[in-house]
């Protein structure tokens, strides 16, 4: 189950969100509670592949909660509403950490490494080893909790300190964005005049927050046509 | 000088592992653009030069954030196919030209990928989609794996496009005149708005934390 859960997402559709995924990570402990019923093992196959999401990391909490709940012969209504009722927390619970916090968090601590001129392979090994630590520690965890727990699952979510890590990694985020941010604008190559420009354009970065994107893209459009021209004349 | 045809195929296989990367199987987050264009820039020989492409495509994508079935760029495939041709193409004429050019056509390329993404997903309802009456295990494992598979397939053909219309723009467009100064600086800029953006997702209640990176960021390029 724990290494099918690393593929949970593979089938994601508009229709059944990540449910045939959900269905593909429970076959193994369903095929041991229906063992020698195989009529069964289908028909709970084909149950669990209904409409589910959740962050894919935590799809492991519900997955042994499942399976937890089958191998405990709960009926198929109570199943289908703790899937109902567990889809939303466990989706936002990890979208917030992990989305929001941890992942950019990770990649401000591997970009300011190479920025301070680290070897490529530092920055880019730093990232994956702090970002994957808490990745693989939230699959295990919560294949294990989930299988332990079942129907009190919830209960155990409420004592977890995730919105405690989550505070910290948006406290280290922002001294990373600022320090990477510092090192971008006067590092390597820099010139003076470059860094009151830099310092506007962080300001701008931060009032723009995700549209920083688009507004670079046409900036940047923008310069190579105009680059063009000017190397035409 | 452009990728020979077994860095072309090393590079698009990789493409199609990096997109599989971003949702499908794994989440590493090895196809992070700044991961995923040192191993483009490895592949031809310079990851350095792949990770410089990375670092700018890296901090415009800091602030996407894939939740739920929300529309976001995808990132990992034209990173590949932007560091092995920046790297392969290195050292360049104009510098911060070339690099402006392949991050804008993968800024472009991570759009479209994005959109084949929704594609994909459209495609996987009728591999994946309806829930059925009764499932045997090896009928449930291949409406899942069939969906991978395309995710891989899409993933290498987006990283074999965006490798192909690099290597011809850089070869097509004549950078000699090109006013590098004020190209390289627009980059640096870009960067550093990209990067100070990601205070908007950890709340400007931590801007005091900021300035304090910022002034430790200083110091540190002042002593180096």
């Amino acid at each position: 189950m724990l290494l099918r859960s690393f593929a949970v997402q593979g089938s994601w559709n508009y229709q059944t969100l990540i449910g045939t995924g959900l269905a593909f990570v429970l076959a193994p402990a369903l095929k041991e509670v229906y063992r020698g019923d195989g009529e069964a093992l289908c028909r709970a196959l084909g149950r669990h592949t209904e409409l589910f999401n959740s962050h894919p990391y935590l799809a492991a909490v519900a997955a042994g909660a499942i399976a937890r709940l089958e191998a405990d012969g709960a009926p198929p209504e109570t199943v289908a509403r703790f899937k109902a009722a567990v889809r939303g927390s466990l989706g936002t619970l990890g979208d917030r950490l992990v989305w929001l916090m941890w992942r950019p968090m990770s990649v401000l601590l591997g970009l300011s490494l190479v920025l301070a001129g680290a070897a490529w392979w530092v920055g880019a090994l730093a990232f994956l080893l702090v970002f994957n630590a808490l990745h693989l520690w939230m699959r295990v965890w919560g294949l294990r909790i989930g299988l332990r727990d079942g129907l009190q699952i919830g209960r155990t979510l409420k004592g977890v300190p995730f919105p405690r890590i989550g505070d910290r990694a948006a406290q280290a985020g922002a001294l990373l964005a600022g320090f990477a941010a510092a090192l971008a604008a006067t590092g390597r190559g820099s010139r003076p005049w470059e860094w009151g420009v830099a310092a506007a354009a962080a300001l701008l970065g931060i009032a723009l927050g995700p549209r920083v994107r688009p507004a670079a893209m046409v900036a940047m459009v923008l310069a190579l046509v105009a680059g063009l021209v000017l190397a035409r004349t | 000088m452009t990728l020979t045809l077994a860095e072309t195929v090393a590079v698009t296989l990789i493409g199609g592992l990096v997109a599989l990367d971003g949702t499908s199987v794994g989440q590493f987050m090895v196809s992070r653009p700044f991961v995923a264009a040192a191993l483009g820039g490895l592949v031809a020989g310079r990851p350095a030069e792949g990770i410089a492409a990375g670092v700018v495509l890296e901090a415009l994508h800091l602030a996407v954030l894939p939740v739920g079935a929300a529309r976001y760029p995808e990132g990992g495939p034209p990173a590949v196919a932007a560091g092995a041709v920046y790297a392969a193409n290195f050292p360049p004429v104009a510098a911060s030209a070339t690099l402006l050019v392949t991050v804008l056509v993968a800024l472009a390329l991570e759009w479209a990928g994005g959109r084949s993404v929704e594609g994909m997903r459209q495609l996987n309802v009728r591999f994946a989609g309806a829930p059925a009456e009764g499932l045997t295990p090896g009928a449930l494992a291949g409406r899942h794996l069939a969906p991978v598979a395309i995710d891989f397939v899409r993933g290498a053909a987006l990283t074999l496009v965006a490798v192909l219309l690099l290597g011809w723009l850089l070869r097509a467009i004549d950078f000699s005149g090109f006013p590098s100064v004020a190209v390289g600086t627009l980059i640096r800029v870009s960067v550093v708005a990209g990067l100070a953006s990601a205070l908007r997702l950890f709340g400007r209640a931590h801007y005091p934390l900021f300035l304090a990176g910022a002034a430790a960021g200083v110091v540190v390029a002042w002593l180096a």
